[in-house]
């Protein structure tokens, strides 16, 4: 059984996974570096290391992310709509409708009933609704991006940001913890403003059930229940593997079904 | 062919400053509603203005502000930085309210920046409709042109040197059409690239050397090969784009080629040859009124969305890329509308919205190209 492996260079964390018979063996994440060749470089050592294996024991590497036309390792480049797309319906196989958060942007996709994205959507104008608003706003407040989530849950009265740019928002922010505005109401209010932007893209691209979120931003809380609550659907959850894993999972099937479905593997060949 | 490439790549191409050497007058112009035969009969040369090769925008956003399409900032931002002194006249044209703007802009721009409004400045106003009274407006608008430029320039523009203008632009305009058969041809021989820049080059350069040039290129094409490993025949349209690179990161992306096209700076501007029998003036209003239409006219929509897909089937297109640029209410609108009725054809689309000027969202117009490429080659793995 061949072993195969995806790598996805994101802006704020690269991950790798590999895959032998359709399971993880190993992955590994990290922060990604100024240079994506070294983020990726990192990210498939760390997951090799992980299960164990060497360089020679792939069979094929799918890049995906920003970075992924700078892997010299990998056998091709996919966009990571399509890597996301895959990887959800591998977390989740009832997965029609998959909302990623990454880093610098923010994508709504559509899949068929085959597991393939069919329609798309995605951020255009700025920072706001990506993970980069969620990153500086924690950096305001001095907490850990992990630490978000859990204060939706213990506010009574959450603010409202006036406005969804991050620059304008860290402003409304700032001016509500000099007032000495309760912690948990400013990170609630965060969640909500990030979950309403994250809203206006789903949306159009008409959500079916099963919804499913990618990327870091489906580990906060805060923002997926408010998600829920606006999209009138709920957000189901992945326990196959951390949902931040998606698009290398995604490349790691796309790699997986290549190397199936082709005799002889080609450098290079065509296989979105 | 290069020609063509160097033309499209620049402002101040050689075609250009050869003609400005000679002491003759170049007249700039905004719009595809106006009909550059009037000029050229009168010995001027009429040039699409541009506002390729911006690299700031400190004038262009004083006088605009942020919220509003960035083509015509970038044009003042030409203006102002005196890239277009070479100018002996310049005619605006309410495209749409944007560009109406430019018109007042530039004005004030005079004003403000010495020698950068042209002694010909001219407000050529188009009405919204195509038939009836627009028609008849549209005329009298051509004739008072006219009328402006015989008593600037000190010309006469008769009705036989009209004829002979438009002779002229229909060689080329024939010779486009032929490059339109080429590339949509089941195997093309030239890139949309190039089919791009032919294009944007005829509404630059003298139109006599274009002619040339074409029938050159268009004899040397009979010799090329077929483009290799065309999998994916894309159609653009949508908001005024004079861009080669978004056609080049389109086409760099694999097996993937456009195929068609319908932008103002295109296919769309030239269209069919102009009628040559009767009245030349009332031959261009309805040329230039009732065939280039845009979503700018009214009551269009059907009449545009039965254009595409007369093109979409011509071409065998399997995608269409729909681009406009931020705040162009006209085109975002019809895109929507396109995107809705082309998908339940089952013609895969995609829209993006992208801001005027060299290529600055390269990166995040590649994912988005670089997804839609993958659905197209998916759909087309999957159906055959």
């Amino acid at each position: 059984m061949s072993i195969v492996a995806g790598c996805d260079v994101g802006s704020l964390t690269s991950k790798a996974v590999i895959m032998r018979a359709n399971k993880i063996i190993g992955s590994y994440i990290l922060k990604s570096k100024p240079k994506p060749e070294h983020s990726a470089d990192a990210a498939f050592k760390g997951a090799l290391a992980a299960a164990g294996l060497s360089v020679k024991d792939i069979a094929c590497l799918i890049g995906t992310g920003y970075g992924r036309e700078k892997m010299e390792f990998a056998d091709n480049a996919v966009s990571e709509i399509s890597c996301h797309g895959k990887g959800a319906r591998w977390l989740l196989p009832s997965a029609r409708t998959v909302i990623d958060i990454g880093g610098q942007d923010c994508k709504a996709m559509k899949l068929n009933s085959e597991g393939h994205v069919e329609r798309f959507a995605a951020n255009d104008k700025c920072a706001s609704g990506t993970g980069r608003f969620l990153e500086v706003m924690a950096k305001v407040l001095g907490l850990e991006i992990s630490e978000l989530g859990p204060l939706s849950g213990k506010s009574k009265s959450p603010i409202t940001l006036s406005s969804t740019c991050t620059v304008w928002a860290q402003a409304d922010v700032i001016k509500y913890l000099n007032s000495g505005e309760p912690i948990e109401n400013i990170g609630a209010g965060i969640n909500i403003a990030m979950a309403k932007r994250v809203a206006i893209l789903a949306n159009s691209v008409k959500p079916e059930n099963d919804v499913f979120m990618t990327g870091g931003v489906a580990k906060n809380k805060g923002v997926v229940s408010t998600l829920e609550k606006l999209l009138g659907m709920r957000i189901k959850k992945a326990r196959r593997a951390d949902p931040q894993m998606a698009g290398a999972i995604g490349a790691a099937v796309l790699a997986h079904e290549a190397v199936s479905s082709k005799e002889s593997w080609t450098k290079g060949m065509e296989f979105n | 062919m290069q020609v063509f490439h160097d033309v499209a790549g620049r402002i101040e191409s050689r075609p250009l400053l050869d003609w400005k050497a000679q002491g003759k007058p170049i007249v700039g112009y905004t719009c595809s509603y106006l009909p550059a035969e009037v000029f050229h009969a009168a010995g001027i040369l009429p040039v699409r203005l541009r506002g390729i090769e911006t690299d700031g925008m400190d004038i262009g956003d004083v006088y605009f502000g942020p919220f509003i399409c960035s083509f015509p900032k970038c044009l003042l931002q030409l203006v102002g930085k005196g890239k277009y002194r070479f100018l002996d006249g310049a005619v605006i044209t309410p495209g749409c309210d944007s560009m109406r703007r430019l018109d007042e802009c530039w004005r004030k721009a005079g004003k403000d920046y010495e020698g950068v409004l042209p002694g010909f400045y001219y407000y050529f106003d188009v009405p919204h409709k195509a038939e009836g009274h627009g028609l008849q407006w549209f005329v009298a608008e051509i004739e008072y042109l006219i009328a402006e430029v015989e008593d600037y320039f000190g010309v006469e523009i008769t009705d036989e040197k009209l004829r002979a203008s438009i002779a002229e632009y229909n060689k080329g305009r024939r010779l486009l059409e032929a490059v339109e058969s080429l590339r949509t041809a089941e195997s093309p021989v030239i890139s949309g690239a190039d089919a791009f820049s032919a294009t944007i080059a005829g509404a630059i350069m003298p139109r006599g050397e274009f002619t040339e040039q074409m029938a050159a290129w268009l004899e040397a094409l009979e010799e090329k090969p077929p483009i290799d490993n065309v999998q994916k025949r894309v159609m653009l349209i949508g908001s005024i784009s004079d861009d080669l690179e978004l056609m080049r990161l389109i086409e760099s992306q694999s097996g993937a080629l456009v195929v068609s096209e319908n932008l103002c700076f295109g296919a769309r501007r030239e269209g069919r040859p102009v009628d040559e029998s009767g009245d030349p003036v009332k031959a261009l209003a309805d040329h230039y009124l009732g065939a280039s239409i845009c979503p700018r006219m009214y009551g269009k929509y059907k009449q545009r969305r039965a254009l595409i897909e007369q093109k979409i089937e011509g071409a065998n297109v399997d995608g269409v890329i729909m681009q406009n640029i931020r705040f162009c209410d006209l085109h975002g609108a019809e895109n929507a509308l396109f995107e809705r009725d082309l998908e339940a054809l089952g013609i895969p689309c995609l829209r993006i919205e992208r801001e005027y000027g060299p290529m600055i969202d390269r990166g995040r117009l590649k994912l988005r190209i670089n997804a839609f490429l993958e659905r197209i080659g998916r759909r087309k793995r999957n159906a055959g």
